[in-house]
């Protein structure tokens, strides 16, 4: 969809761990992807597969010690980030590519009202005066819905609802005109009417302003009517990625088969029983020479627990990470 | 009692919590948690209780099993008017209602063993000899499709998975004929959710039970029930067959609602027009006059602010509380799906 565009941003075998009482977590293991100018990515995994720590990696906000980025370059526009200085980093940090999280409670401050929250990227990175970043603060809230700009800038974080903070943090992730805006599980914590007015708001934004975006999460329904492309990622693995269209009608690794499959959804007329997958997500202390994937799959072989095997196009930026063409039940070369 | 009789009877439910302030802890007003909701349920089957957080499903699941003394209302169950009895009595109706609750991780005590924790019920309830309770927990692990040799295990050493399958053998322990299961799965990874929607459905034709099944996730909800109300602010708005709700709702909230559901199918997402509520859901403490939900409903006229909808049954078992019903054109408000 956006094959003609720039690329903004490449990953290449990100690797990070941590070290903890019961040995190395190894949390995200080579994971590469690109992102474009303008276009929507979307991360899509169960909790602890690594997708937030894929964010986080990239902007190296993991703490050290215990966590540790061993491994990996990130271009962005033509810079590695994880050779800048601190100095370069938070030039990029919060103005170039901002974060949105889960948790708009605990992402304010509460001692400061929500206005200096806001601006304070504005004034820190750019330098702005007091007056203009306030009519700048003034208009992005205004952009997000908050009705009432000038006096809830003097509000506090817990006087605003759920949602009207989730708006707030987008503001405050948006006020430098950010090339790429990072949303980790920005809705997760929202009910479900509340979310589709988040959801809603963050693609009028993102025509408005053209940014591209990184959406985390775990629902496979969000991504659906969202995302231009999506990966997804088990054990620290993206295991499959394709355009959004293809991904949901081809499914090709096993574990995306089994995710689509075992949601209950919506517009079914018919019932079924719903098709769970066998086991629970593993522990990732071991770094793989074997799938990981392999002790709850369906279709595994032999070589699935002697190789771990690495993505593979499988036509039309479709890549998989499996021994198995499951569409026709037989191993792939 | 057979299938399809009326196992549960709820009557005009209310339950209102006070708020205290100050140091003589004077009562300064009520959260209104449930606010009149009546609903029953037929042995055997699944009734679906849906709303956003904070709209008093779990409180209705609480004040059935007498948790939470109601402050009004009726709770009628197998004949009898929990609302009346006295502990004793209480708590011999207690054996045949149970509970599984959303967080496996704090409903199960950390310093029990799994033989104590699915075990209590049966030596606090005297079902079987202290000498059967080990052997008759294996069986229940078993039920549960747990490894009977896990049984002297502790909590931590199981995943979120297996410590709900924990849940719901110490529920079925009892051999109860009703279960609450409050948001059972909303706390577990999306690939282990369905083995445990699958068990319930599972042990339900099994062992003949009846589910008030609560969520907040509509789809869910849809896959399990048969009969399915929808909640907001403490009123139940819509109840119907689970058929006739996601294919013909009624109130504009249930609308809305099912409007906002993602749907994992990219094709049907791009063309979807949604319905946007505007705004959060109000506080409790000082909910809307009238309709609860007029303050966000896009179709709210004046007599929304002055009366209280009646619940009425406005086709056969298809109940609505709202005004508006019959000038809603379908077509006009409608949730695509």
């Amino acid at each position: 969809m956006n094959g003609n565009k720039k690329t903004l941003l490449e990953v290449k075998n990100l690797e990070t761990s941590f070290s903890t009482w019961e040995g190395m977590v190894h949390a995200v293991n080579g994971v590469s992807f690109k992102l474009s100018e303008g276009e929507t990515l979307g991360i899509v995994g169960e909790s602890g597969c690594g997708k937030s720590v894929t964010v986080l990696s990239l902007l190296r906000l993991i703490q050290s010690p215990p966590g540790k980025i061993v491994n990996g370059t990130a271009f962005f526009n033509g810079k590695d980030l994880m050779k800048m200085t601190e100095k370069e980093l938070n030039e990029v940090r919060g103005s170039q590519i901002s974060l949105i999280f889960q948790d708009p409670m605990t992402f304010f401050n509460p001692v400061l009202t929500i206005g200096e929250q806001v601006m304070e990227p504005l004034k820190l990175h750019l330098g702005v005066s007091e007056a203009d970043a306030q009519a700048r603060a003034i208009e992005i809230l205004n952009m997000v819905g908050i009705s009432n700009p000038e006096e809830r800038l003097k509000d506090y974080p817990y006087q605003f609802s759920g949602g009207m903070r989730q708006r707030a943090m987008i503001a405050m992730a948006l006020i430098c005109s950010p090339q790429i805006l990072i949303a980790d599980e920005p809705t997760t914590a929202l009910d479900v009417t509340v979310q589709a007015q988040i959801v809603d708001l963050v693609k009028k934004l993102r025509d408005e302003l053209g940014m591209s975006i990184i959406w985390i999460t775990h629902d496979l329904g969000i991504v659906a009517g969202l995302v231009d492309r999506v990966a997804v990622m088990y054990a620290g693995y993206i295991v499959e990625t394709a355009d959004v269209m293809e991904l949901y009608k081809n499914p090709r690794h096993p574990y995306t088969i089994g995710l689509l499959g075992s949601l209950p959804r919506l517009d079914e007329t018919e019932r079924r029983k719903l098709a769970s997958i066998d086991g629970i997500p593993p522990v990732l202390f071991r770094s793989a020479s074997t799938c990981p994937f392999a002790p709850r799959c369906p279709y595994r072989i032999d070589r699935c627990f002697n190789e771990n095997p690495m993505l593979r196009n499988v036509g039309d930026g479709h890549e998989i990470a499996c021994w198995v063409d499951v569409v026709n039940h037989k191993e792939q070369v | 009692m057979k299938n399809g009789e009326v196992l549960l009877d709820v009557k005009e439910l209310v339950q209102y919590f006070p708020i205290r302030r100050g140091v003589l802890q004077k009562v300064v007003g009520y959260v209104h948690a449930v606010d009149g909701i009546s609903f029953d349920i037929k042995r055997g089957e699944t009734l679906g209780l849906v709303g956003e957080s904070g709209c008093g499903k779990t409180t209705t699941g609480r004040s059935i099993l007498q948790l939470y003394k109601p402050t009004s209302g009726q709770v009628i169950f197998d004949g009898m008017n929990l609302v009346e009895l006295n502990g004793k009595k209480m708590r011999e109706e207690r054996k045949k209602i149970q509970m599984i609750f959303q967080d496996p991780y704090a409903s199960l005590n950390p310093r029990m063993t799994v033989e104590e924790i699915v075990g209590e019920p049966l030596k606090i309830h005297k079902i079987v000899e202290n000498s059967e309770i080990r052997n008759k927990v294996k069986e229940l692990l078993e039920l549960v499709r747990l490894n009977p040799a896990y049984i002297d295990r502790y909590p931590h050493e199981f995943s979120g998975g297996q410590r709900q399958r924990i849940g719901v053998a110490r529920a079925l322990a009892l051999n109860p004929e009703l279960i609450v299961c409050d948001e059972p799965i909303s706390a577990l990874d999306v690939s282990v959710q369905a083995q445990i929607v699958n068990m319930l459905e599972e042990l339900q034709s099994e062992m003949n039970l009846t589910y008030l099944f609560i969520a907040h996730d509509l789809s869910v909800v849809k896959h399990i029930s048969d009969r399915v109300a929808v909640m907001y602010l403490g009123v139940i708005m819509e109840m119907t067959s689970r058929d006739e709700l996601y294919s013909n709702p009624l109130h504009p909230y249930t609308i809305a609602l099912l409007s906002a559901v993602p749907i994992p199918d990219p094709e049907k997402e791009i063309n979807r027009k949604r319905i946007i509520l505007e705004g959060d859901v109000p506080s409790p403490v000082d909910p809307p006059s009238g309709c609860r939900f007029r303050t966000r409903c896009p179709l709210a006229q004046e007599i929304c602010a002055k009366e209280r909808p009646e619940f009425r049954e406005v086709k056969p078992g298809h109940f609505v509380a709202c005004h508006l019903v019959r000038e809603i054109t379908p077509g006009v408000f409608r949730a695509e799906i």
